[in-house]
């Protein structure tokens, strides 16, 4: 067939299987948290099966999401640190979401924008982990750990929310395809050739 | 309707614990036999069964003198209750109309946020029902115009119940009494950090209520207050400036190019179809 007509393994099955393990558990996670955040939101944790419900399932949810985390830290990991180039692409990332791409340099396999939030999904996971465990077990923790906690596990929470809105975003409405990417694996030579031009080149590129 | 109270007049507590068996008794909680810890002390600490406990404190002071400081422990009701402000779950700690800060244990889910938001570590988890217990201030027996069960015990008068604003005027002049009988640092603990409480406390030696077992200055804790207060703001919007700004970005610059006619793969992959770990054109 035509090298234009060739599709692209963008994600292998076992890195789809995780990040959607990881996607339907911080989802969970996620809104269950949100049901106990304010009580404007409380109605959550009715659809959920009410706040005895939730109360028993957020924490499986996020330990479960933490496992999702560590499995996606051991396959992304190496392939998330800065170079030089993504250093640049940060201080322009402006004219990213202007689609100025020209001024940018050319990605990898993942773009410093995907990297940084890698990155920032990690430190909040292990935050919310930690804090989360002291919350599980309230009863004889000690109060310093407590007090910490309380304000520790939704400062990370907001953070890491933060993050998924602007990566659900991107990987759905702003960028056509990607969502393919991570559901059936497949992305065109095209759209490899746009996003990542650089792990286009370098891996598939005769 | 004016705010109940109680107040506890440590100087005249005999630590009969008349109150901790009325106690029992009124919320049908039982009694588990422990083993015995050097101290006279029912237990070490509340517990999810055991709302209301005299406090054995030990205590020497500078000058060598010994002093059993008993005072009876348990839920302060205080105004600004920390409990209350760290509960996620809307009506499960309410105040009543008199004052008393209360738990609906149909709707606690059991999350023990209660716990760190109060400082004097009252509500305590109950690992059987997965729910919060403490002191009521018998809010059963106080609707029906009764005073609380450990009142109605009480042998020597230590215990009185009434409107807050009485109690504040009998305790003052009570701790006046004291001043004159030679206990000059005798006064009334009704702490300011948590906006006065609705359990009060006449002190033979107010300069230091830790000798009772009672924290010097308790507050609800700042995590809790900022947590409930601007970091909910904050995040409130973020979340919203999230989702708004995701919107707002797609009508002014919209999706990304494709790079060819649809950008997007169709079907699952077929032969002559590329992957990394074919090492096409690695070189």
């Amino acid at each position: 067939m035509p090298a234009t007509d060739r599709k692209i393994l963008r994600f292998t099955f076992q890195e789809r299987a995780i990040h959607w393990l990881a996607a339907l558990s911080f989802g969970y996670a996620a809104l269950s948290g949100l049901s106990l955040w304010s009580y404007s939101f409380y109605w959550i944790a009715s659809v959920l099966g009410g706040g005895e419900a939730v109360r028993w399932g957020h924490p499986w949810g996020g330990a479960l999401f933490a496992i999702a985390l560590g499995l996606m830290y051991r396959s992304w990991a190496r392939q998330m640190r800065l170079d030089a180039d993504d250093r640049l692409w940060l201080r322009n990332a402006r004219k990213y979401a202007v689609h100025e791409e020209g001024g940018l340099p050319e990605a990898g396999r993942f773009n410093a924008g995907q990297k940084m939030l890698f990155w920032a999904q990690a430190g909040a996971t292990v935050l919310l982990f930690a804090s989360g465990l002291v919350l599980w077990f309230p009863s004889g923790m000690p109060r310093a750990l407590l007090e910490a906690a309380v304000l520790i596990h939704p400062t990370a929470a907001v953070i890491s929310i933060a993050g998924i809105i602007l990566h659900v975003y991107m990987g759905t409405a702003a960028v056509p395809g990607a969502f393919r990417g991570m559901v059936s694996g497949w992305v065109t030579p095209g759209w490899a050739a746009s996003h990542h031009p650089k792990w286009y080149r370098e891996r598939f590129k005769g | 309707m004016p705010s109940v109270a109680k107040l506890v007049d440590t100087s005249t507590c005999i630590g009969c614990k008349a109150c901790e068996a009325a106690c029992q008794e009124w919320n049908d909680n039982g009694f588990e036999v422990g083993t015995f810890q050097g101290s006279y002390q029912t237990l070490a600490d509340l517990d999810h069964r055991f709302w209301n406990l005299i406090k054995f404190n030990e205590v020497e002071s500078a000058n060598g003198e010994l002093s059993w400081n008993m005072a009876k422990y348990q839920c302060m009701h205080c105004i600004d209750a920390g409990c209350m402000t760290a509960c996620p779950a809307p009506g499960a700690i309410f105040r009543h109309d008199n004052g008393i800060v209360d738990f609906d244990h149909d709707k606690c889910i059991g999350c023990g946020y209660c716990i760190t938001g109060c400082p004097f570590d009252i509500p305590k988890l109950s690992p059987v029902t997965q729910k919060v217990y403490k002191c009521t201030l018998c809010s059963d027996r106080t609707a029906a115009g009764l005073e609380p069960a450990c009142i109605k015990a009480c042998p020597t008068s230590c215990l009185t119940f009434g409107t807050r604003s009485d109690l504040i005027q009998i305790a003052g002049a009570r701790a006046d009494e004291l001043r004159q009988d030679g206990h000059a640092a005798a006064g009334v603990y009704n702490p300011a950090g948590v906006g006065g409480t609705n359990v009060l406390y006449v002190l033979r030696d107010a300069s230091d209520p830790e000798r009772y077992g009672l924290p010097a200055d308790p507050r609800v804790p700042w995590t809790v207050s900022f947590w409930k207060g601007p970091l909910k703001w904050i995040g409130n919007l973020v979340f919203a400036g999230g989702v708004l700004g995701a919107i707002v970005h797609y009508l002014r610059f919209g999706p990304k190019a494709h790079g060819d006619s649809t950008g997007i793969a169709r079907g699952p992959g077929e032969p002559g179809d590329l992957r990394e770990a074919d090492g096409h054109a690695r070189d």
